[in-house]
């Protein structure tokens, strides 16, 4: 090969390397490929996966039927036969007429195009009114339309490689959410098993206080296996919204009264101060709010024992603001970005819990077009922030 | 002697339910909460029993298991949720002596206990296993899974490390192509020569004083190589 060749294969190939928008690769491509090639129409057909007939992928006019748009010959038929015959076909005018418009005297050049060693298409270019195509012409084009394929074969590549990626993203969620609460649901059952079964053991007594503390732990795991199905169904049903919100006119500040005052005869001695200072009104739905409170009033016992719960409301501009106020042990940095996430839990030595409070307040909250977040100084205490638009007019 | 039972959860109610269990039967109980804890204490004293749980943070219970079997026959068995048949037969592989499906009852896990120790050769710690190895200036901490030189750590990937085991498990035994590549990279790759070649150059690069003249990972041509004993 002499040098002038070698310059220009080497051109081809780096304009058919390129990145991006495939129309631009292939237009780049074919201005190199027209410098020792010229043509004035070039189509290239692909066959459909599913169905095996010829589908357009790609035409462009550069030459003389610029302007003729679809009465040019855009080499259907050529195509067709190029499958059919798997091989490489030349189509010229039978008599040239100088008389006739030169439009209509196409020279075809139809050429196979593979994926993957399997025929799938043809490049088919058009000359008007010739010239006739050398054997040089044909080698030319033959490289190019073996370019092209591997173009488009790297392009299909690529696209089904995007949607398998898809795809095993929602099936590896999809997975993970069976596989944690097939985890969660055992981990109770686990110690109600091992714990039952040590109290039946034969070969061993325990003492009065082992066993209370055994059952103690059995009743508790009980309740927690009872109140993960239902938060496993309730959350469940927020992320498909099928569970119906109430929405009416709501007295945030009477909301956290009333739980308050629920909460102080649950956890008697709990140290519950308010400071309302917004009595704004609200489109909430009551019950689901008030479980929002709730669910961070026992998050705070559980997790801040003996220390106050500062409770906060105020409004700054279009939105009601929240606020939850420990001075407890306070949330490792490393946990604070994860405590809204499905089944995340803080280990500590007492508290039981689903790992799925935080995240059904979260989901009823983003119901409201809200906003619940923490803040967290370890050995400090934390705060919930939880902002909640007044105006909710256009909430259905 | 009581018999010392080591158990690792990260949940401490399963600690309390074992331990409380375990103690019943006369045995003596230490407990960590994940998998590098558990690799800690089980270096720091004589361990006769691992109870192990999977899925715990930093370092999982299959990785634990591992990390012990560099350099411990001590019988371990494996308690998780996780029942799949594929869970089963890697944690077997990877040196488990049983395997304990959660939820169960106190009684078969005591009865699995029994069984395990009963099978358990008293003799397992004696043999020349120790936590660390070494070799000339090289020195292995299986526990932490480090390889020194002198006084120099030496990062190597995870085929290497696996690779340099090999030879540390089995000093002045010649070892095949096949034979390395198949307990290494698996029997797919039995016949992967080069892939061996290029491993073994690393290593040496990483190891050796002076690669060419190697004194750790010796080639027998024809046969394979091998670490030769070194006399003090």
């Amino acid at each position: 090969m002499d040098n002038q060749s070698f310059s220009y294969v080497n051109e081809l190939l780096k304009a058919i390397n390129g990145t991006g928008d495939t129309r631009l690769v292939i237009e780049k491509f074919l201005a190199v490929l027209r410098r020792e090639f010229v043509f004035d129409n070039v189509a290239t057909y692909l066959q459909d996966a599913e169905t095996g007939t010829l589908e357009i992928v790609y035409a462009r006019a550069v030459g003389r039927a610029k302007n003729a748009e679809a009465d040019a010959a855009w080499g259907e038929d050529i195509a067709n036969q190029v499958l059919s015959k798997k091989q490489l076909l030349i189509r010229e005018p039978e008599s040239v007429s100088e008389s006739e418009d030169r439009v209509h005297q196409a020279y075809l050049l139809g050429l196979p195009m593979h994926a993957d060693g399997i025929l799938n298409g043809a490049l088919v270019f058009v000359r008007f009114g010739g010239p006739a195509y050398t054997e040089q012409h044909v080698t030319v084009a033959t490289l190019g339309a073996a370019l092209l394929s591997v173009l488009f074969e790297r392009r299909a590549w690529r696209k089904m490689n995007d949607e398998m990626g898809k795809l095993q993203q929602q099936i590896q969620l999809q997975e993970d959410f069976v596989s944690t609460i097939s985890h969660e649901l055992r981990t109770p059952l686990g110690f109600i098993k091992g714990y039952s079964t040590s109290l039946l053991r034969e070969d061993a007594s325990w003492d009065a206080e082992t066993q209370h503390e055994f059952l103690t732990i059995i009743d508790e795991e009980a309740d927690r296996l009872s109140l993960l199905i239902e938060n496993v169904l309730e959350s469940a049903r927020l992320q498909s919204k099928t569970l119906p919100l109430r929405f009416q006119p709501l007295r945030l500040d009477a909301v956290i009264r009333d739980v308050a005052t629920r909460i102080r005869v649950r956890h008697k001695g709990l140290d519950v101060r308010l400071e309302l200072q917004a009595p704004a009104n609200i489109q909430a739905d009551g019950v689901r709010i008030a479980q929002v409170f709730e669910n961070l009033f026992t998050n705070a016992v559980k997790y801040a024992p003996g220390s106050a719960v500062i409770v906060g409301l105020k409004q700054a501009g279009h939105l009601l603001v929240v606020t939850f106020t420990d001075h407890g042990p306070g949330i490792p940095a490393e946990s604070l970005p994860l405590i809204f996430e499905r089944f995340y839990r803080l280990r500590t030595e007492n508290a039981t819990g689903t790992g799925l409070g935080l995240y059904i307040c979260k989901q009823i909250i983003e119901a409201h077009r809200g906003k619940i977040r923490a803040e967290s100084t370890p050995g400090q205490g934390t705060t919930f922030f939880i902002e909640l638009p007044i105006n909710q007019l256009t909430i259905t | 002697m009581a018999k010392r039972i080591l158990i690792v959860d990260d949940e401490p109610r399963y600690l309390r339910l074992l331990e409380a269990n375990l103690r019943t039967e006369g045995y003596e109980v230490v407990t960590a909460s994940d998998g590098l804890q558990a690799v800690d204490v089980f270096t720091n004293q004589p361990i006769d029993l691992v109870l192990m749980d999977v899925m715990m943070p930093k370092l999982d219970g299959f990785g634990a298991t591992q990390r012990i079997r560099e350099f411990s026959n001590t019988p371990i068995i494996i308690l998780t949720a996780k029942g799949d048949e594929q869970d089963r037969v890697r944690g077997l592989d990877l040196g488990a002596d049983d395997y304990l499906v959660k939820p169960f009852s106190a009684t078969e896990l005591l009865a699995r206990v029994r069984a395990v120790l009963r099978r358990a050769q008293p003799t397992a710690e004696v043999g020349g296993q120790s936590r660390f190895f070494t070799h000339g200036s090289l020195k292995i901490d299986f526990a932490r899974a480090e390889v020194w030189k002198g006084e120099t750590a030496i990062s190597l990937s995870a085929t290497e490390y696996r690779l340099l085991l090999q030879f540390a498990h089995h000093v002045g035994k010649i070892m095949s192509s096949e034979d390395l590549l198949t307990s290494v990279w698996g029997p797919e790759y039995r016949t992967d020569k080069e892939i061996l070649w290029v491993s073994i150059a690393r290593l040496r690069q990483k190891l050796e004083d002076d690669a060419h003249s190697p004194i750790h990972i010796v080639t027998r041509s024809g046969l394979g190589y091998l670490m030769p004993p070194i006399e003090d």
